[in-house]
């Protein structure tokens, strides 16, 4: 507000300055004197102060002149001697603004001029004073006081308010001194100037006038404001922890009383004799909670059962029928549970009913093998009318009962032998073929010590006898003998063993046998699993071959398949027979040079087989099978062959010479285009619209028609040049808009958060009671202001809050304070932790 | 071989009492639960719009003033007694909770009772107005037959002091038995004193509200007809801060849970938030209110206050908050001259201009009577499912929508449209003129003149 006034006077201070310096340079010492010496004699620098002082003291001036710092308070370079100063002293950096906006015509603003010095302020000052009271310009009066006198004609006549030049410039003012010059000599002369020297030498008992109003409310202002913003920050840490807390409670000032049945307990105390023993009985007993319940339960179970016991009884009881309680214990007798009583009723039992079964298996009566069934069939009669049909087939369902009985018997001692198998091949990694085959020995051992089980009752009957199987178990057993002498070098006979299994395996893998030999390059570059079954193949066929001799025809075989379906032996060593199969499989994997040379002696019989099979033709290459070696457990003829490995993208080629990714592709793109930006609609021409009858000339699609169909078409291609897929050939970038996802999403960040992530973030775990356990849904959907409906909430109180502590959201939430507890009984624990 | 069992032990199955909840375990795996957002949205949804169905804030008014009421007092000891005062000089206390009548009636004043106020132990109201009267009343117990009596008691001053000027605000000390009137002169009394105990003047304008801080009872702010906002400490001789406004501030509020920030409801319609120690610029500038506010009431949590104006509305602001979350109005309610938030934040009390009290309940939706811990669940969850979805169009579109009356609807209009046409061509303005030479103010200190020294 100041600057722009100031400027022309600055240029005024600058002046004098200069003129200042060019004054004698004495030292300081000497300057003091003259400067106290001058004192009384009203030196210009001081002559300012005291005629000002004294308006000051007149007070009613118009004119407030802003009082400088007396040299002696300023204390420069120490000229002066210290005193103390009383009056009120303002602080260095205090800013007078009031007084500046007071009278802004006064231009001069004591704070801003601290740095020029005092002597230059008062010069320029008393400059400034002359130039307003005469309207003279300030040159006039620039650097008067020290430059030679200038002759001046005052204007006015001298008087009371146009005081002469001499006063103004501080010259010949009047003093005490003057005044008492002509008392000199008179009696009190002496008394009154000592006093008066006194006097002016006190400068304690000086009082000064009080600043002005605003200026004096200002100060008070300041303290009081310090004084109160003291207050108010020590409840910032408290304030902001309120803040920052996630719930803020209001609720916990009430206290009403206990609430419920478990709190009030928990507060029990014993007191009688009785009490006190009962309270000892509940708290110290060893008999834990759980084994009383246990007990409890138990008794109550008997309890109910006996109960049940006895109602039944007594309802029996109570029946009069003769005829019932005959059947009854008929019934009794007879009955599984009469059977179990008595073993030999049981073994009788038993015995009946394999009688029976065994009866069917021998006759096949009821497979149709009847005569009038026979008949049926033949004559085809069954299919015709219902009556022989459902009894033809009541027949094979007591056939399959009677047969099934036995299956089912034999079904655990099965599955426990598919579970050992499961051992067997989890172990047979490292077994040596011998090791297999002593297992498989084992293995039927055992089936003939099952099957010698019975031998002593029902099975000692003779056509229970099953002779064949056991003699194949027999024979079996009698060919691992031998191969384990030989080394397994007899392994034409190794396994001695029919079943239908092997038969389909056979079927099934014919035909890929086949092909093989056919495409043999081909297959010898290809996983090894396929290998593996090949390998398996090879092994299972002189399986086959070698249990045929026996019955030379297939559908000998096939008999006595049936036979075997109902056979634990013949079973049983089928499964030795797989396991022998595995073992080999295993072998022919391990590079093994016994079991090469053991596949190479499989490989021998394979000729007799295809004999049987009618493929002659291949005879003659099989006959060089010598040549054929196992690599990598797989068949290969090294011999004719010449075998080239195809490059990598010829095999890509070939695993994927049916599809052609690329077009598919192409279309999935234009597929995902056209559902995302369709294209436009032709317009066509529709018979019958657009024109009256036929007599009217057609006149084609319309231009309306055409141009919005132009519009559109270009709308579409720019809809496909936008797309951010639309230079990339291999890739689909999906613009489609999820119009229900959308509504999940804002079109802006929201207020609070800073970033997308930090906003995701707030909405990404659920915070319901299905997606949360019930400990933390409270927690989690707790509002951030916990209060009570007919509480008062009292305004905030002071506490000290650390600062430094963390925000701790362990507020209880219980709505009521609870008494302290004294003690903690173990049920209380109980009521709490519930 | 692995064998999977459920074996759960009996006792954790087993309940203590019949009424106990059957425990049901849930696997929280998420992948059972794709749609956990879908659904919680869509649970947000049905949360604010059951919340706008169930949003019923007024509760009741009270009839018996025969003039506009002026202002009002709340027993900060007793929930259901709120006082009240009209322009005609009658004080009136009533009974908010069961039957909103009369309870007791205060003749005395001649002229329009201007200031209400009641000691913080609830035992002596403290009124004064335009006949330049200072009365002090003893307020009568609360008892059981008072609520059985039909007939409305009156009661006989205390004491009363007279001054020389007319008085237009009084407020009384937390927890002291100091008060301060307002009028020419801001004058600190005690109970027992005929004369003031200490007298504030400032300037030549009159002092129009004066509230004392209820965390620092020895401070205290006051709006003069200058437009200045001033802040005492009543154990200095003089103000401490003194902020000099555009416009007038009709109320101050202190918020009772941070001692230093006040509130001051302007009379260009909106209320500014002040940090007693840093004036300069307002903390936050509360807009909504198409015309003059004319009082202010904190909410005793100091999350919210309450605000009314010559508008005929009421509205309940966020304490941080630059809009207000709830304006309520009746097609009855003229010019609104006082409101107070209850003492247990749940109500909401407003006296205007049509002679009547009315009482809301804070939050418009809020079940009242005993809520079942089920029933208070599931408030929560909806409340927190709501504020987590807040953000998200159509919710916040459900939420913000409010259906104004038509002069506050037009005028609102208006404003903005107003608002922004400036907002252009300040805008326009910049842009044509050098960088850095013109300066649009912030909205916090754009009111604000200055902080005398």
């Amino acid at each position: 507000m100041g600057g722009l006034k100031r400027k022309p006077s600055s240029s005024a201070k600058a002046l004098a300055k200069s003129k200042k310096k060019k004054g004698p340079h004495l030292p300081n010492s000497i300057l003091k004197v003259i400067a106290n010496q001058k004192r009384p004699l009203n030196s210009d620098e001081e002559d300012d102060d005291d005629v000002i002082g004294s308006d000051d003291e007149h007070g009613g001036d118009l004119y407030e002149y802003e009082e400088g710092v007396p040299e002696e308070e300023s204390r420069k370079n120490n000229r002066y001697d210290r005193h103390d100063n009383y009056d009120y002293e303002l602080p260095d950096d205090f800013e007078d603004e009031n007084v500046e906006s007071e009278d802004d015509d006064d231009g001069g603003n004591s704070d801003n001029d601290e740095a020029e010095g005092d002597d230059d302020d008062d010069d320029d000052r008393h400059t400034r004073m002359l130039q307003s009271l005469t309207g003279m310009p300030s040159a006039a009066f620039e650097g008067e006081s020290k430059s030679k006198p200038v002759l001046f004609t005052e204007a006015y006549p001298e008087g009371e308010f146009n005081p002469t030049r001499d006063v103004l410039e501080g010259k010949n003012v009047l003093t005490e001194e003057d005044f008492l010059a002509p008392l000199e000599g008179t009696p009190g002369y002496q008394k009154t100037s000592k006093q008066i020297a006194r006097m002016r030498k006190d400068t304690k008992h000086v009082v000064h006038a009080p600043l002005p109003k605003p200026q004096r409310e200002r100060l008070e202002r300041k303290a009081v404001i310090g004084l109160v913003d003291e207050e108010f920050s020590k409840w910032v840490h408290l304030v902001k922890k309120n803040r920052e807390a996630p719930t803020v409670y209001f609720n916990q000032d009430v206290d009403l009383g206990y609430s419920t049945v478990g709190a009030i307990a928990s507060e029990f105390q014993p007191r009688t004799e009785f009490e006190k023993k009962m309270a000892s009985v509940l708290n110290d007993s060893e008999v834990s909670m759980e084994d009383h319940i246990k007990d409890h339960n138990h008794i109550a179970k008997m309890r109910s059962l006996l109960f049940r016991h006895e109602f039944k009884s007594k309802r029996i009881k109570k029946i009069k029928s003769k005829t019932y309680h005959r059947l009854k214990n008929k019934d009794l007798k007879n009955s599984s549970l009469g059977a179990l009583m008595d073993p030999e009723m049981a073994k009788e039992e038993a015995m009946r009913q394999e009688a029976k079964r065994v009866e069917e298996r021998m006759t096949l009566k009821h497979r149709n093998t009847g005569k009038w069934a026979k008949r049926m069939i033949s004559r085809g009669l069954n299919v015709k009318y219902d009556g022989p049909k459902a009894a033809i087939a009541e027949q094979l369902q007591m056939n399959a009962n009677l047969s099934r009985k036995m299956n089912s018997m034999r079904d655990g001692s099965s599955s426990d032998e598919s579970d050992d198998e499961e051992e067997l091949n989890d172990g047979a990694d490292e077994d040596t073929p011998s090791r297999l085959i002593a297992k498989a020995k084992e293995k039927t051992l055992k089936a003939l010590e099952d099957d010698e089980v019975p031998n002593a009752g029902l099975m000692s009957l003779p056509f229970m006898k099953n002779e064949e199987a056991n003699e194949e178990a027999k024979r079996a057993l009698e060919e691992y003998e031998e191969w384990e002498n030989s080394g397994g070098e007899n392994s034409k006979k190794t396994v001695n063993v029919s079943g239908r299994r092997v038969f389909g395996a056979t079927a099934k893998v014919e035909a890929p046998k086949e092909s093989r030999k056919d495409s043999d390059n081909f297959y010898d570059d290809s996983d090894s699993d396929n290998d593996m079954a090949g390998i398996e193949d090879n092994n299972i066929e002189p399986v086959r071959d070698n249990a045929s001799p026996a019955r030379n025809t297939i559908t000998e075989t096939e008999k006595f398949d049936d036979d075997v379906a109902g056979n634990p032996a013949s079973k049983t060593t089928f499964d030795v027979a797989m396991f022998a199969s595995g073992s080999w499989k295993k072998m022919a994997g391990s590079k093994n040079t016994e079991s090469k040379k053991a596949s190479r002696k499989t490989r021998a019989p394979i000729p007799q087989a295809q004999d049987k099979k009618g493929w002659r033709d291949e005879e003659s290459e099989d006959s060089e099978s010598e040549a054929e070696q196992m690599v990598d457990g797989v068949l290969t003829s090294t011999s004719k062959e010449t075998f080239e490995v195809p490059s990598q993208a010829e095999l890509i080629n070939r695993a994927f010479a049916g599809d052609d990714v690329l077009d598919e592709f192409e279309k999935d793109k234009e597929e995902v285009l056209n559902q995302e930006v369709p294209k436009p609609e032709k317009p066509v021409l529709v018979p019958g619209w657009g024109d009256w009858t036929n007599i009217q000339k057609k006149r084609g699609i319309s231009k309306q028609m055409v141009q919005k169909h132009e519009a559109e078409k270009k709308e579409w291609e720019q809809g496909l040049k936008t797309r951010k897929d639309a230079r990339l050939k291999h890739v689909i970038i999906s613009e489609k808009v999820d119009k229900k996802a959308e509504k999940l999403h804002t079109t802006t960040l929201p207020f609070p958060f800073t970033s997308k992530e930090v906003f995701e973030h707030s909405m990404r775990m659920p915070i319901g009671p299905e997606f949360n356990p019930s400990t933390i849904v409270g927690e989690l959907n707790r509002p951030e202001v916990v209060k009570k409906t007919g509480v008062i909430i009292k305004p905030v109180k002071f506490e000290e809050v650390n600062p430094n502590d963390e925000v701790d959201d362990e507020h209880p939430r219980n709505h009521q304070k609870q008494r302290p507890k004294k003690k903690t009984s173990r049920r209380q624990g109980k009521v709490k932790s519930k | 071989m692995r064998i999977k069992t459920i074996s759960r032990s009996v006792d954790e199955f087993t309940r203590e009492r019949s009424q106990d909840l059957q425990r049901v375990f849930h696997n929280f795996d998420p992948s059972l639960r794709p749609m956990e957002k879908a659904v919680e949205y869509q649970r947000a949804l049905t949360a604010a719009k059951l919340e706008k169905i169930f949003a019923r804030p007024f509760v009741g008014a009270m009839d018996g003033h025969r003039d506009g009421i002026s202002c009002m007092a709340k027993n900060p000891n007793y929930l259901k007694g709120i006082f009240s005062a009209s322009m005609d000089g009658d004080i009136r206390l009533w009974d908010i909770a069961t039957s909103r009548r009369t309870v007791c009636q205060f003749p005395g004043h001649l002229g329009a009772v201007r200031g209400l106020t009641v000691s913080t132990d609830g035992n002596v109201l403290v009124s004064c107005g335009t006949d330049c009267n200072v009365r002090l009343w003893s307020v009568p117990r609360p008892s059981l037959e008072d609520s059985d009596l039909s007939s409305e008691k009156s009661t006989e001053p205390s004491a009363v002091y007279t001054c020389k000027n007319a008085l237009l605000a009084v407020d009384h000390q937390f927890e002291g038995d100091l008060f301060a009137t307002a009028g020419a002169q801001l004058d600190i009394w005690n109970h027992n004193r005929s004369q003031p105990v200490q007298s504030f003047t400032s300037g030549s304008h009159s002092v129009i509200s004066v509230r004392f801080n209820p965390g620092e009872p020895d401070i205290l702010a006051t709006s003069s007809g200058d437009n200045h906002i001033s802040i005492y400490d009543i154990r200095m001789s003089s103000a401490a801060r003194k902020i000099l406004m555009r416009t007038k501030t009709n109320s101050i509020a202190w918020n009772p849970m941070e001692p230093m920030n006040f509130t001051a409801a302007n009379e260009d319609g909106n209320c500014y938030s002040f940090d007693g120690r840093k004036n300069e610029e307002a903390k936050c500038v509360h807009k909504d209110h198409v015309s003059a506010v004319m009082d202010i009431d904190f909410s005793p949590t100091g999350r919210e206050f309450v605000t009314g104006s010559y508008d005929r509305s009421v509205r309940i602001f966020p304490y941080n908050g630059g809009h207000s979350r709830e304006i309520y109005h009746t097609k009855r309610m003229q010019r609104v001259f006082c409101v107070k938030y209850s003492s247990d934040a749940t109500y909401v009390i407003s006296g205007s201009d049509d002679t009547n009290l009315r009482l809301w309940k804070a939050k418009a939706s809020e079940q009242l009577g005993v809520i079942l811990p089920r029933e208070q669940k599931k408030h929560e969850y909806n409340e927190a499912v709501k504020n987590r979805y807040k953000h998200l169009p159509e919710i916040k579109r459900i939420v913000r929508h409010r259906h104004l009356p038509k002069p506050i609807y037009k005028a609102k209009a208006e404003s903005r449209a107003m608002n922004d046409a400036k907002r252009r061509k300040d805008d326009r303005r910049k842009a044509h003129s050098a960088p850095g030479t013109v300066v649009t103010e912030s909205h916090r200190t754009r009111r604000i003149i200055k902080e005398v020294e």
